[in-house]
């Protein structure tokens, strides 16, 4: 997994690639809890070079989602496809997020 | 599916065994093994079914990615939760490839679980955790855990369900133990 982190005005792009799992979600939790300290009002997640999710990583972005909402701000996740899309809809995630 | 490097070639090749039915698979029970375990059983997926619609139903990548992601939260729940408190061992992957279903099995010596004491999560609630099982249990059409020494947990696909043998309703998530909180 790899992800990327780019401020523009108030929108913050998060980028993540590969895979995001159990064993890779842990490396993503420190830039989310800055994304939440510094209360950055618009959030990108950019899924649209991620293989593979599992139950882990989708917590971590519920996570981000719920903490920054609580904060009065935005997120939205862009570019979902293959296995990721399916579970974000079985999930009923495409719902809260622009998918 | 991102490229494999000769390292990981060789361990996927010291740990395979085929036997003219069955993929066998022994790892450490560790999530740095979970991403090899994937990829094996994302390729044996390609083994299932039959390239021609008129023998039969054939696959489609929504059905790979199903099978792969409820076989990744299996192997999550045995790294994470067998071997929790313990000496970590190894986890068995058993992979039955055919032309209408797909079968996995996942073995592992370490604490046991119901599946009956997992709750269903409740969505609305945008839940961070507790995810896992209800993933097994809504991409794959049978789902049976046996405890013990080892755990079995047993997960069946079919390429189209309404084929499926018929079996009393009871079987489906079926288990028969008790055991530690798993997600």
């Amino acid at each position: 997994m790899n992800f990327t982190r780019e401020d523009n005005g108030d929108v913050t792009v998060l980028r993540i690639s590969g895979s995001l799992d159990a064993l890779s979600t842990p490396e993503l939790r420190p830039t989310i809890d800055a994304l939440v300290a510094e209360k950055r009002p618009t959030i990108t997640v950019d899924l649209s070079d991620l293989r593979l999710i599992d139950s882990s990583g989708v917590g971590a972005i519920v996570s981000l989602y719920k903490r920054m909402r609580a904060l009065g701000a935005k997120v939205e996740v862009v570019g979902l496809k293959d296995q990721p899309l399916a579970i974000f809809r079985l999930l009923r995630l495409d719902r809260i997020f622009t998918v | 599916m991102q490229s494999t490097s000769r390292i990981e070639v060789w361990e996927i090749a010291r740990s395979l065994r085929y036997d003219g039915r069955v993929i066998h698979l022994r790892v450490p029970g560790t999530l740095r093994y979970r991403d090899l375990a994937v990829r094996v059983v994302g390729a044996a997926c390609k083994m299932v079914g039959t390239p021609d619609e008129s023998t039969g139903p054939i696959r489609n990548t929504e059905w790979d990615n199903e099978v792969v992601s409820a076989f990744g939260e299996a192997f999550n729940n045995a790294a994470i939760h067998s071997y929790d408190g313990r000496k970590p061992g190894d986890v068995e992957v058993e992979v039955e490839t055919g032309i209408a279903a797909i079968t996995i099995r996942l073995i592992d010596y370490g604490n046991s679980f119901s599946l009956d004491d997992v709750p269903v999560p409740d969505l609305e609630a945008l839940p961070e955790s507790g995810l896992g099982l209800y993933i097994i249990r809504s991409f794959m059409d049978e789902v049976k855990y046996v405890p013990g020494s080892p755990n079995v947990l047993s997960m069946t696909k079919y390429l189209d369900p309404a084929r499926r043998p018929v079996r009393q309703p009871s079987d489906r998530f079926s288990d028969s133990g008790g055991g530690d909180s798993r997600q």
